[in-house]
């Protein structure tokens, strides 16, 4: 176990030091980083500037952006080469600084701190909601495989898996909440009673079709289990039926729905992006897509770092859990 | 699923009496057992595509065309504003009704299928090439290369997917290019561990050291005996990932991140475009127009692609 261990945790240091890597370079090379400060500034020729006239007073202007282009060089770093950029960069993550939002000035690191939480309640929400509905209705359609309510179970679930998120969340938002008014159709953050009732609509966006897909692994695992003699033997002790699905078959079937939970983590905070868009959830899926609009790319990359070493940490974790579970998968 | 590890037919057939005379056949109905991947999974069902299936080649098809002759089709003027009132209903003359803008929606659903498909297939193409040749050439040579490659699958998949096309459509001029390929980097990775992970079991097979024995080089094995068995699991898997390929442009579109400019029409662009309350709430047709056209798309894609999958008996995949 430990020395599966140690492997994994060098493999996770690798990848998060590929994954900032890429992120930082591709934000320094796809675009020019001195640009996406200063903006056009950054093609003025400064040389030829400064070897102008000294007394020609219509170089002033330009003599004053040159100061500026030279001033935000030195700050960012942009006279560096790339690598030592990027350690400069990782060692002011490390300490907590993210750098400053080109757009107010305001430190990325504080933005993070304010849009994170409704993230997080959402991307929270949308799992129980997945679970909530998946478990009943996995061990339902396993319990009546290939009977009525299995056959149409598999069609819903296909069509639930075939709607793409953003159409699934605009579908909802007017059903439930502008004809029939049940749910808030904004965000509300008065009460936690009534943040918690406005994001129940977007956790159900994301955690429907989720949902649909754990449903259908449970379902396959569950009728697996079945056939087990050990379920036998718990009929044959004439136990009752739903305490031999919840406490015997339930456990042992639920090794698929821990795999692709890291996966599926991932899907979700891809797809929370497009629901807080939908729903006015100020989330940081809201905050990295303004953040793309407007070219403010130390927020667009400190998000985008955030999520991604997130989601290399969430997938390592269910690694272990699961070889814990199963020890079958340290072999290999 | 069933033959190992399971008793005789004899002591089956007796377990099976004994089972319901403890009435417990409602839990273990039959020594067979339902199939475990689903209805319809057994051979027979296998085998026959289904009424199903033909249908959504149908649907694919029409979309298809109507993607490729859009502007020679007698459709009115996409990009017109004000072709008649803003929020008209549907009516004869405007089938699916009219925007905020008076733009009519089913001209406009129509041509959407253009950057949607374009972009799908391309996507997928893109993934097929480059992740099918790394894949094949991982599972091949094995070694170095096999663990740099699969570093780089690890790495492309570490990021979510739709974090990573912000991340390149945020420093990029977001042409259809730009889109296109985008996406097609996302495909790169799942389509290059399915490359490999077959390409792994065809080499060990006797054709192929057979071929080695006649003195084949490397180049002539890949491309003579090990490319026509590995392209068969991926082209099976071609209209799944071309599915998921439409979804994500379709999502980027939403978020205002796909190709740019008031001409390129895109399904999720038109979506959040009549997703405002005010326009979803009086003019509800703007948005859901568009949405069911996309959802019966996907749908067709991803059910034509899963009969295709299963005709092929190829494993699901986890995009």
């Amino acid at each position: 176990m430990a020395r599966f261990f140690i492997r994994r945790l060098v493999l996770l240091v690798a990848v998060l030091f590929a994954v900032t890597f890429l992120g930082f370079s591709a934000m320094n090379f796809l675009g020019d980083p001195l640009f996406n400060v200063v903006g056009l500034m950054a093609e003025l020729d400064c040389e030829a500037i400064e070897a102008g006239s000294a007394e020609d007073p219509s170089l002033d202007r330009a003599r004053s952006d040159c100061e500026t282009v030279a001033e935000a060089r030195a700050t960012y770093h942009l006279d560096r080469p790339v690598p030592v950029r990027y350690l400069l960069w990782v060692g002011d993550m490390f300490t907590g600084d993210f750098g400053t939002s080109f757009q107010n000035d305001q430190p990325v690191a504080e933005i993070i701190r304010e849009k994170l939480p409704e993230t997080l309640i959402l991307l929270i929400m949308a799992q129980i909601v997945s679970l909530g509905v998946a478990i009943p209705w996995g061990v339902v359609a396993a319990y009546r495989a290939n009977r009525a309510f299995d056959r149409g179970s598999t069609v819903a679930s296909f069509g639930l898996l075939s709607i793409p998120n953003f159409a699934l969340g605009v579908v909802l938002l007017y059903l439930l909440s502008l004809r029939w008014q049940i749910f808030p159709s904004a965000y509300e953050s008065d009460s936690v009673v009534g943040l918690v009732f406005s994001m129940v609509l977007p956790a159900a966006t994301l955690g429907l079709p989720l949902a649909a897909s754990y449903q259908r692994l449970l379902r396959t695992d569950l009728i697996t289990t079945l056939q087990e003699d050990f379920v036998h033997m718990a009929r044959a002790k004439g136990l009752p039926p739903m305490r031999i699905m919840f406490r015997h078959a339930l456990r042992p079937s639920l090794f698929s729905v821990v795999t692709v939970f890291g996966v599926s983590t991932g899907a979700m905070i891809g797809g929370s992006l497009v629901v807080e868009q939908i729903f006015g959830i100020p989330g940081i899926g809201r905050e990295i897509v303004t953040a793309v609009v407007r070219d403010d790319f130390p927020v667009v990359l400190a998000i985008v770092m955030l999520v991604a070493c997130t989601f290399v940490i969430i997938n390592f974790v269910v690694d272990l859990f699961y070889s814990w579970l199963d020890p079958r998968v340290r072999a290999r | 699923m069933s033959g190992d590890g399971r008793p005789s037919r004899k002591g089956r057939a007796s377990r099976q009496r004994l089972l319901r005379r403890f009435r417990v056949f409602r839990l273990v109905r039959s020594s067979k057992g339902p199939e475990p991947d689903g209805p319809g999974e057994n051979e027979a069902v296998r085998r026959r595509l289904g009424v199903g299936f033909w249908l959504a080649v149908v649907w694919l098809v029409v979309m298809a065309f109507i993607a490729l002759f859009a502007p020679m089709l007698p459709f009115a003027d996409p990009t017109k504003v004000g072709y008649s009132g803003p929020r008209e209903p549907p009516s004869a003359g405007a089938w699916f009704g009219t925007d905020a803008l008076g733009r009519d929606v089913f001209s406009r659903t129509m041509h959407g299928a253009r950057i949607s498909l374009a972009v799908g297939g391309f996507a997928i193409v893109f993934g097929m090439v480059v992740g099918g040749a790394l894949g094949i050439l991982a599972g091949y040579f094995r070694g170095r290369l096999d663990q740099a490659v699969g570093f780089t699958f690890f790495v492309l998949l570490s990021f979510p997917a739709l974090v990573l096309a912000i991340l390149i459509t945020a420093t990029l001029e977001r042409s259809l290019l730009v889109v296109s390929l985008t996406i097609g980097i996302l495909a790169v990775a799942p389509v290059g561990l399915l490359a490999r992970a077959s390409t792994l079991v065809y080499a060990e097979r006797e054709f192929v050291a057979a071929a080695r024995v006649l003195g084949a080089r490397n180049g002539r094995i890949i491309v003579r005996e090990l490319l026509p068995n590995v392209v068969i699991p991926m082209g099976a898997l071609t209209l799944l990932g071309m599915a998921v390929a439409v979804v994500a442009e379709g999502s980027l579109a939403f978020l205002g991140l796909s190709v740019a400019g008031d001409e390129a029409i895109s399904w999720g662009k038109m979506i959040v475009d009549g997703a405002g309350l005010r326009d979803l709430q009086n003019a509800t047709h703007v948005a859901m127009f568009p949405v069911a056209v996309m959802f019966v798309t996907v749908l067709a894609l991803n059910f034509a692609g899963d009969r295709i999958r299963q005709y092929f008996d190829v494993k699901e995949l986890a995009f």
